[in-house]
């Protein structure tokens, strides 16, 4: 366990960066997935992706060098200055939550469009427009 | 017992949840209890405003955590302003809808009344609240109960449009969640008086991304163009009487999102104009669009754009003056826009026809929905002596005083396009000749009573509208003042 | 409480009152909405109104005051309007919608009222938007298919005036920080020398409501398709809302003549006469007798509107002679065109005639209109004929414009000759024989409105006193002015009594004789027992000359009828909606497009966020 805290220590601005570089990748492969896939479940499924980079981000920002979790347990009561920032945590929580129903309304909602429509290609949905 | 602006979400969500319990108990608890509720938020938000005026702003701790560290719910007069009128309108359309498709099985009607309310707590959640996260919660509850209401119709195109509004709202919401989370690491605090109080150390570049983010996301919400396009959709495919609450509340909120935001966190030049700007696109866009609508709740959804486009050029120009018509048109596109909707759903319930054409000669068949139809179409386009002209011009004094001449002439010249076309609408209604059955659906009786009071207060605040100007005044001044919102919550440690 | 205000709010309650009375009882809504306008004008008229009303509302006051200006047109209102009510009862009877028909004539007159009594600038943009749309749900009451379109464009033509006027407000309002109409009146709003837009913009409006070309589009359809009963009001008093206006703006000019306003002045006056002439020439092609009636008033509106912006005493006090005397004879002619449309079902001017046999009443009505528009002696349209043509030529010395005036006074004779022969003179036609003179309380209005014109003729001192009185409280120095005696600076005197009298005599002596001689020798034939000279015909054609009445000089002026003022605006309108109807294609219904128009608005802001937010 030790040796795997030295290896973090040695390389913390390359997993920054790698942790960082991964929320940014997820959002942006999730906006291709929504602007560009035709297919409905898939763009419901980059909304998903958006949601988990942005979530990632979140930890990731509330994240500080060699300290805890943020839990205040017996024998352990000024350890605030050594924990990771909680609220994020907490905000993800929520997000996580939140992304969740969005996303069942989301898939029920296709499904609700391929009886309708009998395709899930969102460019033939469009009886409403201009 | 204390009242405290919790309540107003309390009440409608433990309601909420109650419903489907109580429902077992009694069969019509569905159809009531939103209304109890509604009542309630109805009483304490008048109780509220009068105790908000007279000493000054509230400051609601939750659990105990104080401002910085716990969420608080916060009255201003402006916060407490468009609380009452939300709720008032809210229960209005409450009372229009208590018959809402009563044929149908209980359980469908029960879903509805729970989204409904669900929605306007919401609503009334991302006015009240002064945590910035927690506006974003009540703005998903907003979004979620939104889209399923949008969906609610199985048979028609509902879905499509509520697939189109969650994309959108997504999108939003992620948005949100960027510009919340660059806040937070600038400032260390969601609160929104601290991070107002911080701004100022915080780096331009960072400042103008976070603004970026909530121009976007709170742009989605509020129906700034070209975020707008989910609008239409809804508002065409939802429940009548969930049209007039997108526009009475929903969208109400969503402004009041903007504003604060823009006016309370960030003190960027070049904000205003863009708002005035940008509210002059959607104006101009939405009127383009409606005047050659076929459908009527499409038209209407427009034309609520267009309103909206006008009260953010008249938030972008940002002296009091302009601040209190924005108010003062936020109050009358609510009243005004529900009060078309609920009429215009009469006239598609009797034609069968959700196209404009479904209107002609439907005066013999509702003479009196009919008169109400052509008494808001008149108000909304700012005919005196009805409230919309006031509204109105005070957005254009408050515009000369800019000596902005240009915009006052496009804001008029977009105005005689409305005009055209829901004069269209009205002679459609009294000259237009149909051959149809006698046979009327004649309204109700609630929806007779809560269209009237519409009605009553289009003409009783057209007349003499001091009777809220008042009110009205000590809004725009609680909005333009940031520094005494800032004192007030954090002094309050 | 202040006079003022009860009255307009008679008028109001009136106004609903009436509307729901229609659905109580028909038959007596006509003639509440008739008690209604008595009772409000024997109130007025029965009341001193010595002070101003003031109401404070929304952070404005409003201010509703009397004056003798104000008084000459509240005359031409509730006279004109009263007598088109009780013309209404009767020919409105088998009408639908009563009371929307009745509650929106009260309030047209509520709106004009209010427009003449307000005293600032915020109280008169609201009475005027009130008397626009409830003007214009009388408009649109006949049919909606057929004039959708007109009364749309008469909607968005008052609108563009309306808002020309309220940006003009909120800027004096700006500028000079009041709205007090003395108030900025005396702070120059309308001098023309500083925010010279303000008067221009307000110009405008009036000048749209007063018809004058280019901007008279809306005025012939809209004349012509609204009931006959309420377009004598349209046409008599509520296009004078315009003149009315007009007189407000100039009067700085009025009183300083400066340089700026005479400019605008002149280019008014231009305007006017143009109008006068286009809508003389434009008369005279009409084969409805409605049309015909609505160029006429366009016309006869640019005479006033010439005449007030010569800026000399004399041209006011013609201006507000015609004012009334075109109240008085046009109101009468619009209800002689109802009365032909009730009694023989169309005013198509070759579809019917000889209808004097039958309707000598109203013949009589017309005849007196008539000669009293083509501004003939004795009747009154000369003596404002005169005044006009006298200021022209002797205190502002534009001759070009006497001669525009000249030429246009004169074709006037052909389409009110026109008027006269094709509806009531020449052979009857056998359609006709059965049509009945109109019913009484049809009758007595029109009756009275000719006794008018009759009246003024003989003793124009009637009008030129309260106009005289009226222009001193806008500048001018008082005036001399006798009973019956015109005078001018040549130093003729004519006495219009004695003339008047004496013509009268011989036109009635006239009459009987061709009466009495008429009666025994004529020899009855039909229009279409046609006798041709040459000319193949068909059976049952008419060709009398009834038919291409004014050929030859529809020929001569045919250049002119190319110019269609209306073929631009519609253009203009169907290309303005062809690019909404192509514009609103942006909202594709392809809701990835959407979220491509919100991400890609992002990286737009991103991109320019130094340019957008500084």
């Amino acid at each position: 366990m030790t040796e795997f805290n030295d290896l973090f220590i040695k390389y913390k601005d390359l997993i920054t960066i790698a942790v960082y570089g991964t929320a940014i990748m997820l959002i942006l492969i999730g906006l291709y997935a929504v602007l560009l896939k035709k297919h409905l479940v898939k763009i419901v499924i980059g909304l998903s992706i958006i949601d988990a980079g942005v979530h990632l981000l979140f930890v990731a920002v509330g994240y500080i060098q060699n300290s805890t979790a943020p839990i205040f347990s017996p024998g352990n009561e000024y350890a605030a200055p050594k924990m990771v920032d909680p609220v994020p945590q907490a905000l993800v929580l929520t997000a996580i939550v939140i992304g969740f129903a969005v996303t069942a309304l989301a898939l029920s909602l296709v499904i609700r469009l391929y009886k309708h429509h009998h395709t899930a290609n969102i460019d033939q949905i469009k009886s409403l427009k201009w | 017992m204390v009242i405290s602006p919790v309540h107003y979400i309390v009440a409608p969500l433990l309601a909420a949840f109650a419903i489907p319990l109580l429902t077992k108990l009694y069969k019509d608890a569905a159809r009531l209890v939103p209304g109890i509720v509604l009542f309630y938020n109805v009483v304490i938000s008048f109780e509220l405003m009068q105790q908000v005026l007279k000493n000054g702003i509230i400051n609601e701790v939750i659990a105990g955590w104080k401002p910085p560290w716990g969420i608080n719910l916060v009255l201003t007069p402006f916060t407490a302003f468009l609380t009452t009128m939300v709720s008032v309108l809210g229960f209005t359309i409450w009372l229009y809808g208590f018959r809402f498709k009563r044929t149908l099985k209980g359980g469908v009607v029960k879903y509805y009344e729970i989204l409904q309310m669900m929605m306007i707590a919401g609503s009334i959640g991302v006015i009240i609240t002064g945590d910035l996260f927690n506006m974003f919660v009540f703005i998903e509850i907003v979004g979620i109960t939104a889209y399923s209401l949008t969906a609610f119709y199985r048979e028609r195109n509902g879905a499509e449009a509520g697939f189109k509004y969650l994309l959108i709202g997504s999108l939003a919401s992620t948005f949100l969640l960027l510009a919340i989370l660059i806040i937070y690491t600038q400032t260390g605090t969601l609160n929104m008086a601290q991070i107002a109080e911080r701004m100022g150390s915080v780096p331009q570049s960072m400042k103008i991304t976070a603004l970026i983010f909530f121009l976007i996301a709170l742009g989605i919400e509020a129906e700034m163009f070209p975020l707008n396009a989910w609008a239409p959709d809804a508002y065409e495919q939802a429940p009548s009487p969930t049209s007039a609450t997108f526009a009475a509340v929903v969208s109400i909120a969503g402004v009041y999102a903007l504003v604060r935001v823009l006016f309370t966190l960030f003190d960027v030049s070049g904000v205003h104009n863009y708002l005035i700007v940008m509210g002059f696109i959607t104006m101009l866009v939405a009127e383009i669009a409606a005047i050659t609508q076929k459908n009527l709740k499409r038209m209407l959804a427009y034309s609520s754009i267009g309103q909206v486009g006008l009260v953010l050029i008249a938030f972008g120009i940002g002296s009091k003056l302009a601040v209190f018509g924005a108010i003062f048109l936020m109050l009358n596109h609510a009243v005004i826009k529900s009060l078309l909707f609920m009429t215009g759903s009469y006239f598609i319930y009797n034609s069968d026809d959700k196209r404009l054409v479904g209107l002609n000669g439907m005066h013999k068949q509702l003479p009196y929905v009919s008169a109400l139809f052509s008494l808001a179409a008149f108000a909304i386009v700012g005919f005196p002596p009805f409230s919309g002209f006031w509204s109105k011009f005070y957005i254009l004094i408050s515009a000369s005083n800019q000596k902005m001449m240009y915009l006052i002439i496009g804001i008029l010249l977009v105005t005689i396009i409305e005009l055209v076309y829901y004069l269209r609408a009205v002679g459609r209604i009294y000259f237009a000749k149909e051959e149809m059955d006698d046979v009327a659906h004649k309204p109700s009786l609630n929806a007779l009573v809560a269209m009237s009071f519409l009605a009553l207060f289009i003409i009783i605040v057209g007349i003499y509208p001091d009777i809220i100007t008042g009110y009205l005044s000590d809004a725009a001044s609680s909005l333009l003042d940031k520094m005494h919102y800032v004192q007030q919550i954090l002094g309050s440690k | 409480m202040n006079s003022l205000a009860i009255t307009l709010i008679i008028l109001f309650a009136g106004s609903i009152l009436t509307f729901g009375l229609d659905t109580i009882n028909r038959k007596l809504t006509g003639w509440a909405a008739f008690a209604i306008l008595i009772f409000t004008a024997i109130y007025f008229y029965g009341t001193e109104h010595n002070s101003d009303f003031t109401f404070h509302v929304g952070g404005v006051t409003l201010k509703w005051g009397f004056s003798q200006l104000r008084l000459i047109f509240i005359n031409i209102i509730l006279i004109l309007s009263v007598l088109s009510l009780l013309y209404s009862i009767d020919y409105m009877k088998d009408k639908a919608r009563l009371g929307y028909f009745y509650a929106s004539f009260i309030m047209t007159v509520l709106g004009m009222m209010g427009v003449v009594l307000s005293k600032d600038f915020v109280s008169l943009f609201i009475f005027w938007e009130i008397m626009t749309w409830s003007s214009f749900l009388l408009i649109i009451y006949n049919a909606y298919y057929k004039i959708k379109t007109e009364g749309l464009k008469y909607m968005v033509f008052s609108a563009i005036g309306a808002y020309a006027m309220l940006t003009a407000i909120v800027f004096i309002y700006h500028y000079y920080g009041t709205f007090d109409m003395a108030t900025a009146i005396e702070k120059g709003v309308f001098s023309f020398e500083n925010h010279s837009f303000i008067p221009i913009f307000f110009a405008l409006g009036f000048a749209i409501k007063a018809a004058v070309m280019p901007f008279h589009v809306w005025a012939p359809s809209g004349y012509a398709n609204s009931p006959m009963s309420f377009t004598a009001v349209f046409s008599g008093a509520m296009s004078k809302m315009g003149i009315f206006g007009l007189l407000l703006v100039f009067t700085t000019y009025y009183v300083s003549h400066t340089p700026g306003g005479y400019v605008f002045a002149q280019v008014l006056a231009w305007m006017g006469g143009i109008t006068a002439v286009m809508g003389t020439i434009y008369a005279l092609i009409q084969t409805d007798a409605k049309k015909l009636l609505a160029y006429s008033s366009i016309a006869q509106l640019g005479y006033i509107v010439t005449a007030l912006s010569t800026g000399t005493k004399l041209g006011v006090m013609a201006a507000l002679f015609l004012a009334v005397l075109h109240a008085a004879f046009k109101g009468a002619l619009f209800m002689v065109a109802g009365a032909v449309e009730r009694q023989a079902g169309t005013t198509d001017m070759t579809a019917i005639s000889g209808l004097i046999r039958r309707m000598p009443w109203t013949f009589f009505v017309a005849l007196v209109s008539v000669i009293s528009l083509a501004g003939v002696p004795p009747l009154g349209g000369f003596i404002g004929k005169w005044l006009l043509y006298e200021a022209l030529i002797t205190e502002s010395h534009n001759y070009f414009l006497v001669i525009v005036i000249f030429f246009s006074s004169t074709a006037a004779f052909l389409y009110a000759y026109r008027f006269l022969f094709g509806l009531f003179l020449g052979q009857e036609e056998k359609e006709t024989k059965n049509v009945k003179e109109a019913p009484l309380t049809m009758l007595i209005p029109m009756l009275i409105l000719s006794i008018v014109s009759i009246v003024t003729g003989a003793m124009p001192g009637l009008i030129f006193k309260p106009a005289a009185e009226a222009m001193q409280t806008i500048g001018f120095s008082s005036m001399d002015w006798q009973m019956s005696v015109l005078s001018n600076v040549w130093g003729n005197n004519v006495d219009m009594s004695v003339i008047g009298s004496f013509i009268s005599i011989v036109f009635v002596l006239i009459f009987v004789f061709l009466t009495f001689k008429g009666r025994k020798t004529t020899r009855r034939v039909g229009t279409k027992d046609i006798s041709s000279s040459g000319e193949l015909w068909k059976e049952g054609e008419n060709w009398t000359f009834q038919q291409d009445f004014f050929k030859p000089f529809e020929r001569a002026a045919a250049p002119f009828y190319k110019l269609k003022m209306n073929n631009i605006w519609e253009d203009l309108g169907n290309a303005l909606e062809a690019f909404f109807n192509f514009s609103r294609r942006i909202y594709t219904g392809n809701g990835q497009t959407y979220a491509m128009y919100v991400v890609g608005f992002l990286v737009l802001l991103i991109l320019f966020r130094d340019y957008i937010f500084r």
